[in-house]
């Protein structure tokens, strides 16, 4: 007869509850090393999914998510033109803010360089591409609008023409696709108040304008050039001819993803590890005294199984097998649980199935540590204290 | 024709020190339990009734003496006794003033329990231990657990998982100590029919004297010695070699 299965069924209601306590600090632990993988899964999104093979970003920095980057958005003609090149897009992105349903929203305004890139690489769950150069976007589910909608930008109403799902920055703000010269506009965004002081220090009257120039100084900027090389290109040599020209950077896609997640994502990371192992050690000592306690409960059923001669299997077995139906029942619960409620947290919190595995090791370690400890006071019991 | 003794204590002590002074709980005690023999132990508290049950039944090794059961030495000053935690299963039953029944287990699973430990298969521990406690008039209680057990039931089942095994030597603890006159008395005719039925050597410690009368031979103890000693029935009459 199994014995810690009888117990557990006499102590249905209270193993239960030890269950999801422990089940809870495990969801505790996905949740955390999930919700790392989240951040670093959405700030790779980008980089994984436009395609570029080098990102042309302003000379001397690491743009433009590592650091900020301003390069002329003329940039894409001098790249285009290097032999080994196959295609060019000019890239933007800028947070925004913005009202709509009457609830303030906040998405980063990515600009596609249309015609060539109408976001043909972006999951549609909804709708189409782009299809016109102005006031159309690509929204993500998240940003909580739906196609057809439309939302006002900058000075300027964008149509929701496509929806898209899990298209979100390092913030977790949601990504809205526009073309670069919308984007640009959007970004250049200024007050009456600010125009007319540009224009009274500028010393230029909006009479000007008649001669094709506009009364404020324009800047023209965009964060980077995304460049795709042809199958033959040398990209050591292409690299090295851009560098050249001195006021231009160029990161590949592996410097891009060594930059987010051995600089940008550096803290981060030991932060969620560090709270990983201290959930890990809540973990252990949690379940240690859960085991620790039931044991002690049980002395004296353990002193009687003694006198009646139980060899040592019997009552180890027991222990052992309460401290392993505690952690993989807890296990089992936690990672359901993280299944169920982590869709509804504003965060994607990403369930790897590694990650589960080497959780769930870490798990069967600590229930086999907690049943050591029960184990050892278990046999420090003699069949006289029956008599106590 | 003569039997060996079922346990055979010889001049069995027991001291602890306390502080600077030696108790002497139990000082040069022998006695022996022939099969099929009923023996009452009484005396006043602390007279070493209770360190002669727990030295006979291999849970303290004397500070003197030998404690042999069917003729086999296995306990002497420096006996490691929980290596005889098997010799136990198989050769002693206990019986305590409480039942001490494993309270998640039903009456006939903490009876089965005594033989699956003694590696009797499942299914076979199950119907024998249906058997015995139908046979101590608790079949109806089979499936019920020790919380829903009266007193007395809960002692018949705990004499039930003591004899099991079909021990030779049974051993118990003022079993009647927290039963009424009549449960107290129909508990120790059971003992009484274990020994004349099983031929098991039975060793009672109590302070009732109403059952007396059903017992072949009573010990009184005091101050760890033993003052004397009454035969209240005839004595098997194969036994009277043994002594």
């Amino acid at each position: 007869m199994n014995l810690a299965l009888k117990d557990i069924r006499f102590g249905l209601g209270r193993f239960l509850l030890t269950v999801v306590g422990v089940g809870f600090l495990i969801t505790a632990s996905v949740g955390m090393v999930g919700l790392y993988r989240g951040i670093v899964d959405d700030a790779l999104l980008i980089i994984d999914r436009i395609g570029a093979d080098l990102w042309v970003v302003q000379g001397g920095r690491a743009g433009p998510f590592a650091e900020g980057s301003a390069i002329s958005s003329t940039m894409d003609r001098r790249v285009e033109g290097l032999p080994g090149v196959d295609r060019v897009r000019r890239y933007v992105q800028s947070s925004q803010q913005f009202e709509f349903a009457g609830r303030l929203r906040r998405a980063t305004v990515t600009g596609l360089d249309y015609p060539a890139d109408g976001g043909g690489w972006l999951p549609l769950i909804r709708g189409r591409h782009l299809a016109s150069g102005h006031f159309e976007a690509i929204a993500d589910v998240s940003l909580d609008v739906a196609q057809g909608d439309r939302i006002r930008l900058g000075q300027d109403d964008y149509t929701i023409v496509g929806i898209t799902s899990g298209m979100v920055d390092m913030q977790g703000d949601s990504l809205l696709f526009v073309t670069v010269s919308d984007a640009m506009a959007i970004a250049r965004r200024r007050t009456s108040e600010e125009v007319l002081l540009a224009r009274a220090s500028s010393g230029r009257v909006p009479a000007e304008a008649g001669t094709g120039t506009s009364s404020v100084e324009q800047e023209s900027k965009i964060a980077a050039v995304l460049t795709t090389l042809s199958p033959a290109a040398d990209a050591d040599r292409i690299e090295a001819t851009i560098e050249g020209w001195g006021d231009a950077n160029v990161l590949s896609r592996a410097d891009q993803h060594d930059l987010l997640l051995n600089q940008r994502l550096w803290r981060l990371r030991i932060q969620i590890l560090a709270f990983t192992v201290v959930l890990l050690a809540v973990m252990a000592i949690v379940i240690s005294l859960i085991i620790y306690t039931m044991t002690i409960e049980k002395l004296h059923q353990i002193a009687m199984l003694k006198l009646i001669g139980a060899r040592n299997s019997v009552i180890v077995g027991m222990i052992a097998q309460q401290a392993g139906l505690v952690g993989s029942g807890g296990f089992v619960f936690g990672v359901g649980m993280a299944y169920v409620i982590f869709p509804f947290f504003p965060r994607r919190v990403v369930i790897d199935l590694p990650d589960l595995a080497l959780l769930f090791l870490a798990v069967a370690a600590i229930s086999a540590f907690a049943s050591v400890v029960g184990i050892r006071r278990a046999m420090k019991v003699r069949a006289q204290e029956v008599l106590s | 024709m003569s039997r060996d003794p079922v346990l055979c204590v010889r001049d069995a002590a027991k001291h602890y020190r306390s502080g600077d002074t030696i108790v002497r709980a139990l000082d040069g005690v022998s006695l022996h339990v022939a099969p099929g023999e009923l023996i009452g132990i009484t005396g006043p508290s602390g007279s070493g009734k209770s360190t002669l049950l727990l030295i006979a039944g291999l849970l303290e090794p004397p500070t003197r003496g030998e404690v042999r059961i069917n003729g086999q030495p296995v306990a002497q000053p420096d006996a490691e006794l929980d290596h005889l935690r098997d010799f136990r299963r198989r050769n002693i039953g206990f019986v305590f003033q409480k039942a001490n029944l494993i309270p998640f287990l039903t009456a006939a699973e903490n009876v089965a329990l005594a033989l699956e430990i003694d590696d009797v298969p499942v299914r076979e521990a199950h119907r024998h231990a249906v058997d015995l406690l139908e046979g101590l008039a608790l079949g109806h209680r089979v499936d019920n657990r020790p919380a829903r057990l009266s007193g007395g039931e809960q002692q018949r089942v705990a004499i039930a998982r003591a004899i099991a095994n079909d021990p030779p030597l049974l051993l118990a603890d003022e079993p009647t100590a927290a039963l009424d006159s009549v449960r107290g008395r129909q508990v120790m005719e059971l003992f009484r029919e274990i020994a004349s039925e099983r031929q098991a050597g039975v060793l009672v410690v109590t302070h009732d004297p109403r059952s007396l009368d059903l017992f072949d031979r009573t010990i009184e103890f005091a101050d760890g010695r033993i003052v004397a000693e009454t035969t209240s029935r005839q004595a098997p009459a194969e036994t009277v070699a043994a002594q």
